[in-house]
């Protein structure tokens, strides 16, 4: 009864991995899943969340914060698939996602460069030299994409709480090691830790309702009461209450609501 | 039927797991009880020692030398006694010059943040939210520490074939973790991965009974040969190869001795 995240590079038999433990644990295995649902729930066309979580915001993307509110729609839907439970995602900057909850094991799996390299040139039939470019330049892409959006460095192991290297140690014995980690007790979900996924997926939803239209919202949740956040009162501030009090009114689980400008934002903010 | 490296961010969980690994496993645990013995062996004394594993290096470079050559030393003497086999090394910076080596086991640790921040800052208490400016500290300085005296960054997971963060396993899981993984055939000495650190013994052997009169000097060895490699002018290139020969020749498993001296750059004879 856990959740598992898997970060991964290209080509580093992340996707082997995780699809392995899924099976092994009968637990359901997602990764372009979350788009599709996010593509659905908030009409966007899938490419566009895809472009959204590939390349590292631009320039100008920095001032249009379009990243950030797709970003948000991904952050709801992969967190309303993690609330039933039972879940692998190995999908993008799911260890960053879901940051804050207990009962998620969050792995990495890495692999050697040279292999890499080796499994890139056989599959798109490319010299070493254009693979070892492709390669580098992905990983430098996300490394940047995660940087700019969340301010981490996806290669901190810190950032996980186990990190495979698949060399010496081989797919299964990966698989094997997650599966353990999964059933210590710590990773079961309990009353508690699913009462924060539920706060967490009240505060995506908010957030996502709210961020095509507030770029700089933050939004907290604990036991249904709705903390939204924002860098400044400006002019935008009652109209950001109005709508704050709207989806109050709309959104199942919330009992309050609340709009602190110009007050610090607490980490678990998404 | 391997060896274990440990290295972590924490010195007394490093040192927890170690010793609890060894016990588990019956093996021998290997420690910086050692730096006695290369105290009395190199005639440095221990705190030296000890300093030269801490402290990041100066900028102007003259303890980054002395560094070098307490390093060298510590790392001849565990090499030697890695020989052994069946060991579990920790507090050594083993990490670092064991690389190559198929039948070790390379384990990073990574402490909970908290406790983590109250053992670097010796203060203590130390609240949640001024842990992660301790930690990014004390992690830029044993990055600049490591790439300075060995070229690798300790703190990049690839350098590992696992890593295990503290943050929600606890201890006894990742004892039972290293115990498992060590057990893995792929983990077992072979005749060449035996030859590998056999030789990086007697390379490391001959390059700290060098170091002080020869302090660029680089060194490798195949079976009994083995390879020197260091800098001088012109005019003294004969009687130098001549001195280095004489001494390495002399020190135990040297069947032959090659020496390379290249032309340093400021003293280049007319």
């Amino acid at each position: 009864m856990a959740i598992i995240t898997i970060s991964r590079g290209s080509y580093s038999k992340g996707k082997e991995v995780a699809e392995k433990v899924a099976a092994r644990l009968g637990y359901e295995c997602i990764s372009r899943e979350v788009l599709l649902d996010a593509s659905d729930r908030f009409n966007i066309p899938e490419v566009r969340l895809i472009r959204a979580i590939h390349d590292a915001p631009s320039i100008l993307d920095r001032f249009s914060h379009g990243k950030q509110a797709f970003m948000a729609y991904i952050r709801y839907a992969l967190a309303c698939r993690a609330q039933k439970d039972n879940l692998v995602y190995h999908g993008l900057a799911g260890h960053v996602l879901l940051l804050g909850i207990p009962h998620v094991l969050k792995v990495r799996v890495i692999a050697n460069l040279e292999d890499r390299v080796k499994s890139e040139m056989s599959r798109e039939k490319i010299s070493e030299e254009e693979a070892r470019s492709l390669i580098l330049r992905d990983d430098q892409e996300r490394r940047k994409w995660t940087r700019s959006l969340y301010g981490l460095d996806p290669w901190d192991s810190a950032l996980y709480d186990l990190v495979l290297h698949i060399h010496k140690l081989t797919v299964d014995d990966a698989v094997a090691f997650i599966c353990e980690a999964a059933k210590l007790k710590q990773f079961e979900s309990t009353p508690e830790t699913r009462r924060k996924m539920d706060d967490l997926v009240t505060a995506c939803e908010v957030k996502a309702l709210l961020a095509d239209e507030y770029m700089d919202v933050r939004v907290a949740c604990e036991f249904g009461n709705v903390l939204i956040y924002t860098k400044s009162g400006g002019r935008l501030q009652h109209k950001l209450q109005e709508s704050a009090r709207k989806l109050g009114r709309e959104i199942k689980g919330i009992h309050h609501v609340e709009v602190h400008p110009g007050v610090p934002t607490p980490a678990q903010a998404v | 039927m391997s060896i274990i490296i440990i290295s972590s961010d924490s010195y007394e969980k490093g040192e927890e797991i170690a010793h609890n690994a060894a016990r588990a496993l019956d093996y021998a645990c290997l420690d910086r009880e050692l730096l006695a013995v290369v105290a009395a062996r190199y005639g440095i004394p221990q705190d030296r020692l000890e300093w030269a594993l801490e402290s990041s290096p100066s900028s102007w470079g003259r303890s980054a030398r002395l560094q070098d050559r307490c390093l060298a030393y510590m790392q001849s003497t565990t090499l030697g006694e890695l020989l052994k086999d069946n060991t579990v090394c920790h507090g050594l910076a083993a990490h670092l010059y064991v690389v190559g080596i198929s039948h070790a086991l390379r384990v990073r640790i990574l402490a909970e943040p908290v406790e983590l921040a109250r053992e670097i800052s010796g203060e203590g208490e130390v609240p949640p939210e001024r842990a992660p400016r301790f930690i990014d500290r004390q992690r830029k300085l044993r990055q600049h520490w490591s790439l300075t005296h060995y070229q690798l960054d300790e703190t990049d997971p690839s350098q590992y074939d696992l890593v295990i963060s503290l943050s929600q396993i606890h201890t006894d899981e990742a004892i039972k973790i290293i115990a498992q993984t060590a057990g893995y055939r792929r983990f077992a000495p072979m005749t060449y991965s035996l030859r590998c650190i056999k030789d990086a013994e007697l390379a490391s052997r001959v390059r700290a009974g060098l170091l002080e009169a020869y302090p660029k000097v680089k060194v490798r060895a195949e079976g009994g040969t083995v390879i020197v490699e260091t800098q001088g002018s012109r005019r003294n290139k004969l009687k130098k190869a001549a001195a280095i020969k004489e001494e390495v020749q002399a020190m135990e498993g040297v069947d032959y001795v090659e020496v390379h001296i290249k032309n340093g750059l400021f003293k280049r004879a007319p």
